[in-house]
């Protein structure tokens, strides 16, 4: 919709254009007084204006909090994507929701990468069972992606998910997940700005992995860059915002660790890294761990037989979330995955 | 007898008054008895526009004799300001120790922001409050509706339903207990649905659309007169990315914060709106960083109550920052299943204590 489709006297809209007011934005952006000084228009005019380009901007329609809850034509409901076990699930109350950045935090080898990667198996899984229906891009800015390790994966996964629990075979997970490597800050731009939009357009990806926020925006900045840095996550995070709304799906990012130097010794000894700047933009802070105890779980390969293997415990702690209460739910990462504990 | 009141004083537009200007009208004896005829065909404007300014200018005889008088802008007295806002009832939030410091609650028209670091409880004092305003006046509410501007996408529904129905049943173990049937009628009125239907919200995805939506919320607010909340969650979400001129940030900053004083005045409803923190280089005791609210100093002024809310190890409280009439003091709160709540300590007495140092700057930055 532009200026000239407004519905007001075509008398504002003339003084409008040889003022060359082109955008709704221009519009709103100036005060009363300075459109009245542009364009020569009068008070009233100008309010008459104002207000018919607010009720013409595109936005959402204004719905009860009863709508949101029971669903209507205008709302478009909350998706939770399910972690691949139940446990977990309940703690998460259903699983990732579609709404906002999710990070998981954590030291490095606490199971992040794991998690995510059981993440773009479960959104293939159609929605009753907890999944999206689609595939999803995991975008690495540190390791090689992992591939043998997703194979692994989804060799347990097919079998788990196998008729007559599914309507039928899941074929070609792999398939499904689209890799972008990318190694700094203007190639993470343009896999955001230009590819990623593509294959969500096509309808082919449910989800979206960062793997990690933290290796770009940590390397690339000198130490007087903050504010440079500080105002790149927030472009970058305000677009992975705009996707996740646009498409309905949820966007993951994982985040390194670093040292909590307030030398509080019942507080966390590590804090997430990126500082205030980059929490700011998160919904959802889930924070991986390990911990020093070790449990035995009986498990079936797949070439037959059982075995006894010991896993180390881990803990997925909820930091905050508008609709978690904070806890924390153990869990081990094992050659099927990632499975919690009770 | 006093000089006549100069036209550039009132509220015309900067191209009209020039026009007045350069036609010779300085005051506002020179536009006595002139027909909008006379003034349209000496200014050259149309004939709706000189009304316009006569309008303006003038204030219609009530007696209806013709004559005219000067306008004059309607004066109160401090005694009847006093006596308006003694009379006006305050939104509690469910923890008593915060409205203590905020006076009993959070005040109709007024402007409160609730600054804090991600996590701290901002969204979930917003959601607390728009159930609150709702409450039937026999149990201390004011029987009201909100409405919630979300831009950052945490008003999650299920959440709003664990708040509001341990408000349904706080109001109903009240009804047990009064046993009067007007009480025990209000009781069976006020459930879960009425609650979830008196919430009216809207979501804005970036920085045009929330200047849309605050554009059209008078003539919302006209429709819809029950509404005695207004809700920002949170104001410094897009303002905080892709803004290369300050200046203009700051211009629609402050425009915004005119449009809320005005809609908290004219309508004497609340406005609530969250802010997010951001760290001051230096300046603190070790010469470290602090947090401070975010937006800059002259967002500072927009709000008239201020409150800070922040983690002391891992325990929530709430620092009134700024405040006309109440002295900065801490208090804490809990974030529990049904909502905001006190914090009740076993062995000390925890009251409302004033601080000397603000603590909120001892904070390190996360």
């Amino acid at each position: 919709m532009s200026i000239s489709d407004l519905d007001i006297h075509p008398r504002i809209i003339g003084s409008l254009q040889k003022a060359r007011f082109q955008s709704f934005e221009a519009i709103l952006s100036l005060s009363s007084a300075d459109i009245e000084r542009a364009t020569g228009l009068s008070t009233g005019d100008v309010s008459i204006l104002k207000q018919a380009v607010a009720e013409s901007v595109p936005k959402p329609p204004v719905v009860t909090a009863l709508e949101l809850l029971k669903g209507s034509d205008s709302v478009v409901p909350i998706r939770k994507l399910s972690t691949g076990c139940p446990i977990i699930d309940k703690h998460l109350k259903g699983g990732i929701l579609s709404r906002g950045i999710t990070e998981i935090s954590g030291e490095s080898a606490s199971g992040k990468t794991q998690l995510c990667l059981q993440l773009c198996l479960t959104v293939q899984l159609p929605l009753e069972h907890g999944g999206l229906g689609g595939g999803a891009v995991y975008v690495c800015t540190e390791d090689v992606f992992p591939n043998k390790r997703l194979h692994q994966v989804i060799q347990h996964f097919t079998r788990k998910w196998s008729p007559p629990r599914l309507q039928q075979d899941l074929t070609n997970l792999g398939d499904n997940i689209f890799v972008e490597h990318v190694a700094e800050h203007e190639s993470l731009m343009f896999c955001v700005h230009k590819k990623i939009p593509i294959l969500l357009a096509k309808g082919m990806v449910k989800l979206v992995v960062i793997d990690s926020v933290a290796a770009l925006f940590r390397c690339e900045y000198g130490q007087g860059e903050t504010v440079k840095r500080a105002k790149h996550m927030a472009s970058f995070a305000a677009h992975l915002h705009k996707l996740g709304h646009q498409y309905n799906i949820p966007i993951v990012c994982v985040n390194q660790v670093s040292a909590n130097l307030s030398s509080n010794s019942s507080q966390n000894p590590v804090l997430p890294a990126l500082g205030l700047s980059w929490s700011n933009q998160i919904m959802c802070r889930l924070m991986l761990r390990r911990t020093r105890q070790k449990v035995v779980l009986p498990v079936q390969p797949v070439h037959g037989g059982r075995e006894n293997i010991e896993c180390a415990v881990r803990m997925l702690e909820v930091m905050f979330a508008p609709h978690l209460p904070p806890g924390a739910c153990a869990f081990v990462v094992d050659h099927q995955g990632v499975s919690g504990l009770e | 007898m006093p000089a006549p009141r100069s036209l550039g004083t009132f509220p015309i537009s900067p191209a009209m008054k020039a026009k007045l200007t350069s036609a010779g009208f300085l005051t506002v004896s020179d536009l006595q008895d002139l027909k909008p005829s006379e003034l349209s065909k000496e200014l050259g404007v149309s004939a709706e526009a000189a009304l316009e300014v006569i309008k303006t200018v003038f204030q219609e005889d009530p007696g209806g004799s013709g004559s005219r008088r000067s306008s004059t802008m309607k004066s109160v007295t401090a005694l009847e300001m006093l006596q308006v806002e003694r009379s006006l009832p305050n939104i509690f939030t469910f923890s008593e120790k915060l409205d203590d410091i905020l006076g009993g609650g959070v005040p109709l028209a007024k402007i409160t922001e609730f600054c804090g670091a991600p996590g701290i409880g901002k969204t979930q004092v917003c959601m607390q409050l728009g159930i609150d305003v709702q409450i039937p006046e026999c149990f201390g509410g004011l029987d009201g509706e909100t409405v919630y501007v979300d831009t950052e996408g945490s008003f999650i529904v299920e959440r709003l339903v664990d708040i509001a129905s341990a408000t349904v049943e706080h109001c109903n173990n009240i009804a047990q207990m009064d046993g009067s049937d007007d009480v025990k009628e209000a009781a069976s009125n006020f459930s879960l649905e009425k609650l979830l239907s008196g919430i009216h919200y809207f979501r804005c995805h970036d920085y045009i659309e929330l200047l849309s939506t605050v554009h059209i919320l008078p003539k919302f607010l006209s429709e819809n007169k029950k509404v005695k909340l207004v809700i920002v969650d949170s104001i410094a979400f897009h303002f905080r990315h892709d803004f290369d001129d300050m200046s203009l940030r700051t211009r629609l900053l402050t425009s915004m914060a005119q449009s809320f004083i005005r809609l908290a005045t004219e309508h004497k409803l609340a406005v609530v709106l969250t802010n997010q923190m951001t760290t001051k280089m230096g300046g603190g005791a070790a010469g470290g960083s602090h947090l401070i609210p975010a937006l800059g100093e002259s967002w500072g002024h927009a709000s008239t109550i201020r409150v800070v809310l922040y983690w002391e190890g891992n325990n929530r409280y709430a620092l009134l920052y700024k405040s006309p009439s109440k002295k900065e003091a801490v208090v804490p709160f809990q974030i529990t299943m049904g909502g905001i709540r006190d914090v009740h300590s076993e062995g000390t007495t925890q009251s409302v204590h004033e601080t000397g140092e603000n603590p909120s700057k001892r904070q390190r930055v996360s």
